[in-house]
């Protein structure tokens, strides 16, 4: 390492090159790397940006852009209200209360994360339809059904919502839990009502993981296609895929996705920006868990219809209209495959998770260790393939995966040996996809447990000479696992019914579940894609109950 | 202790999966060697195409391996792995996207004197680059309790005032809407096709959304009078296993229109051989094969769908509607048109 060596902090060129090269460490090398090559095709999409959009471009300002941003703002404020509503709350009386089935609620509170929210909307449409569950239910008590409509913009941000809602929840949860005994403890002693404790102190506390869980929820959200091509919704993520096969124009699909990946990353600055604002930490609040109240039989009667009505808009009522078609189809599509492609789709997803989250640990780490402050920003580049569309993203793996196929092709050619594809059609291609995909799932979720944890504790491990990396394994990680476990389980979830992706870069021998629901739902037979989306479901629980023990066993 | 238990258990299950996948690997390049294969990339996500695909493989020993995506997805998929890429065949369920691949140089001409026997020649590509496998109409479903077929003549009078706010259709990013009004241009001319939308969506009931079988059961709702929707997802409804589904499809009649001029609005499913197609001897005799009796009759048994080989009879369902004059318009035209069929689309603002 060199020594800078000049006391005219200038802030020229030259002396921050110098000040790079001075604090520059191992682990800002490594981090970079890891960027670099989570970043590379979200890079590739971004250099063709510069060859701007096509000829349609202001075609598409002139007739359907308004409409994109009118229709994506809606969706992007009434998500945000209702997803912290139905979260948050439902975090906080978990966290704080004791009712009946409150164990059971606490990770049923997770499972509506396991139905793809395309398939929500199906149900919901199903569920209100002409011929549908209500009509019958209605014509059978002899009461004139009055329709409500529900495939609109309004529908689309309840179904949305309800099926998102969830990280919002897991985030919130996981501060209240472990976060926040002591605060509370103090404002009771100080005989601050229940109520504005939680308004005036849990609530701003909160905050960063809440807007951690949001972020993902608005990414999601602006990435939604199956349920808004459905509910006839246009949005920027519909524009897309209208300008790259409608218009057959690819360049201008990818300078909409730049504009996409520009609104994402405003809003991952202004997350970052008001957890700064806050600035706080709670070092020692690690060991206590918060103590759950008991109270009136009428209040836990309230609390409960609280905490079940999310559980039930989002699981049980869309699971009951599947089971419904399941029971009506079962006979014709029911097949003991099913069971072998869960397995497979189990395996891919379980691996997958495994091989995101350590991305993300390494990301998070090594950036913490690098002396560089700028490295702590790049890092997050890595975060946003979450606001790509999948198919699009697709295309960012195949251009590189490809190229390096074809000079391994060329090498081998030489020797004589015809090796094929490497990389694109097999598992590799399909892994790094979802690391790419999913990383911020694993991120923020780690991220914001990262961040409790005080920096004294490694830091007085590295003073008495214990290595950085010794210290993660023998103190952090301990400390942060709940979010480890967290993001295992969310990024789990998410590649089990992750579909654009999958259908263009899985082997042929393999099948998923989410490929085998949408061979159906793309045919019009959504009532035929109901047992495939019932065993997403059950296989994702697996997991989630198994994640549930852990924390609550801690 | 709990802890490296885990750790030792999910490490394993990393590894044994990941030699799983190796051993999957190696075994499949092997097989490579040995065995016949024909790499099919389709857009028809049927059940019946697997028991078509499983009696090929009896017949012929070719085993079939199976991508299944949209069509446009496997467009750019193919695009992308050029030279590389293993599809042999492409199947789409339009005639347009079939266009389109061949525009974008991914298809090659063969010759079959099957295909070019079988087909009629406005449902196959004038370089033999792609052929059509079974037939969908787009056809007119109205109300039986408040319309009257006699009501009805064209797709070009809907547009008339008589039916101000009830007709239902789709959206627009859907291909069977964008071929109809690629077929109305290439018979009408770009100024007629524009009026044309213009109209229908001035005489919306509402706003466009959901799939064909949604139009149907708005219009039973009393939603509106008239639905556009292609004639096998009626065919599909009657025999749902939800019994209201059936209830609902018996209370639409279907109308072909423009039979005293050019006849009703056809599409193709078709299929294609591969630019670089590695088994390109397997390839052309898969896409004989599923113009043969046998796959042919699974196409309309089990999927509704009109034969493209006359001496198989439409299944009883879809018969009911009787026999009907369809467009001869070369197919080609819908691929040609299908982009300015799109911005026709948005400027008149059916979304």
């Amino acid at each position: 390492m060199k020594q800078a060596g000049s006391n005219s902090e200038t802030f020229s060129l030259k002396s921050r090159i110098k000040r790079f090269l001075r604090d520059n460490n191992r682990w800002s090398v490594f981090t970079l790397a890891i960027v670099l090559f989570l970043a590379l095709p979200i890079i590739f999409i971004g250099v063709e940006l510069f060859a701007g959009p096509g000829e349609t471009w202001s075609h598409i300002v002139k007739y359907l852009l308004p409409e994109y941003i009118l229709n994506s703002l809606f969706l992007v404020f009434f998500c945000s209200v209702l997803v912290l509503v139905f979260g948050v709350s439902s975090a906080w009386f978990v966290s704080r209360f004791e009712f009946p089935m409150r164990r059971q609620l606490e990770w049923l509170l997770i499972l509506p994360l396991a139905i793809p929210s395309y398939i929500v909307g199906y149900a919901y449409a199903g569920i209100f339809d002409y011929g549908g569950t209500l009509d019958l239910l209605f014509r059978q008590w002899n009461i004139e059904f009055i329709r409500v409509d529900i495939m609109n913009r309004a529908g689309l941000a309840f179904v949305l919502s309800i099926s998102l809602f969830p990280y919002v929840y897991v985030s919130a949860r996981a501060f209240f839990l472990n976060q926040a005994n002591n605060l509370l403890e103090a404002s009771k002693m100080l005989g601050v009502s229940e109520r504005k404790t939680f308004f005036k102190l849990m609530l701003p506390l909160a905050r960063p993981a809440i807007v951690a869980g949001l972020v993902l929820v608005l990414m999601e959200v602006l990435n939604d296609y199956g349920a808004a091509k459905y509910y006839g919704v246009n949005t920027f993520t519909t524009g897309i895929f209208r300008s790259w096969f409608s218009l057959e124009e690819p360049e201008t699909a990818v300078y909409l996705s730049a504009l996409l990946i520009i609104i994402i990353f405003a809003l991952i600055l202004f997350e970052k920006w008001q957890v700064r604002k806050i600035k706080f930490s709670s070092s020692k609040s690690n060991s206590t868990q918060i103590q759950r109240k008991e109270s009136s039989g009428v209040q836990k009667g309230l609390i409960f219809i609280m905490v079940f009505i999310p559980v039930f808009l989002g699981f049980v009522l869309p699971v009951a209209q599947l089971l419904y078609w399941a029971f009506l189809t079962a006979t014709t599509v029911f097949d003991l495959q099913f069971l072998f492609v869960s397995l497979q789709s189990f395996g891919i997803a379980i691996i997958s998770a495994f091989i995101t989250v350590f991305f993300a640990l390494l990301l998070i780490y090594f950036s913490k260790w690098s002396a560089l402050r700028f490295i702590k920003n790049v890092a997050r580049v890595g975060v946003l393939g979450y606001a790509i569309p999948g198919a699009v993203i697709a295309i960012g793996i195949m251009i590189p995966t490809i190229a390096l196929d074809k000079w391994i092709i060329d090498v081998l050619g030489q020797f004589g040996v015809d090796s094929g594809l490497i990389i694109n059609g097999t598992l590799i291609a399909l892994f790094y996809a979802y690391a790419v995909r999913f990383l911020a799932v694993a991120y923020n979720p780690i991220e914001s447990t990262s961040l409790k944890v005080s920096s004294s504790i490694p830091d007085s491990s590295k003073v008495l000479g214990v290595g950085n990396l010794k210290t993660f394994f023998k103190i952090e990680f301990p400390l942060i696992k709940t979010g480890v476990f967290s993001a295992v389980i969310l990024v789990f979830i998410d590649v089990m019914k992750e579909l654009p992706l999958t259908l263009i870069l899985k082997p042929y021998d393999i099948d998923t579940l989410a490929v085998k629901a949408y061979e159906y739902a793309s045919d019009e037979m959504v009532m035929e894609a109901s047992i495939p989306s019932l065993f997403i479901i059950f296989t994702a629980m697996v997991p989630v109950i198994f994640l549930n023990k852990l924390l609550i066993k801690k | 202790m709990k802890k490296i238990l885990f750790a030792i258990a999910a490490f394993s299950m990393l590894t044994a999966c990941g030699s799983d996948a190796e051993v999957s690997n190696n075994s499949a390049e092997v097989e490579l060697t040995k065995e016949q294969i024909v790499n099919v990339y389709t857009h028809r996500h049927y059940e019946p195409d697997q028991q078509i695909f499983k009696m090929f493989e009896e017949s012929t020993g070719i085993k079939v391996k199976v991508i299944n995506a949209s069509a446009d997805e496997l467009i750019q998929k193919m695009k992308m792995e050029g030279k590389q890429s293993p599809a042999d065949v492409l199947i789409t369920v339009d005639a347009g996207r079939l266009g389109r691949a061949k525009e974008q140089g991914l298809l090659q001409s063969i010759q079959s004197d099957v295909l070019e026997k079988t087909i009629p020649s406005h449902l196959q590509d004038v370089d033999n680059q792609w052929f059509g496998l079974t037939k969908r109409a787009r056809v007119i479903a109205y109300a039986l309790d408040r319309v009257k077929p006699e009501e009805l003549s064209t797709y070009e009078d809907l547009v008339s005032k008589k039916w101000e706010g009830k007709i239902l259709v789709r959206s627009s990013s859907n291909i069977y809407n964008q071929s109809l009004l690629a077929s109305i241009i290439a018979n009408d001319g770009e100024a007629i096709a524009k009026k044309w939308a213009e109209g229908i969506v001035a005489n919306m009931s509402r706003s466009p959304k959901g799939n064909d079988r949604d139009q149907v059961k708005a219009l039973v709702a009393g939603e509106g009078d008239l639905a556009i929707v292609n004639s096998y997802y009626i065919g599909k409804m009657l025999n749902s296993a939800d019994a209201e589904e059936v209830a609902t499809a018996k209370k639409v009649g279907l109308f072909s229109p423009n039979q005293e001029g050019r006849g009703t609005h056809i599409n193709v499913s078709g299929a294609g051989v591969a630019k670089y197609a590695p088994n390109k001897e397997n390839a052309i005799r898969f896409i004989e094969f599923l113009v043969s009796k046998d796959a042919q009759q699974i196409f309309t048994d089990a999927n509704y769908e009109y034969p493209i080989l006359e001496s198989v009879a439409p299944t009883a369902d879809i018969n009911a509607w009787g026999e009907f004059k369809e467009d001869t318009l070369g197919l080609n035209k819908l691929g040609e048109n299908n982009k300015k069929a799109v911005l026709i689309f948005d400027e008149a603002g059916w979304k």
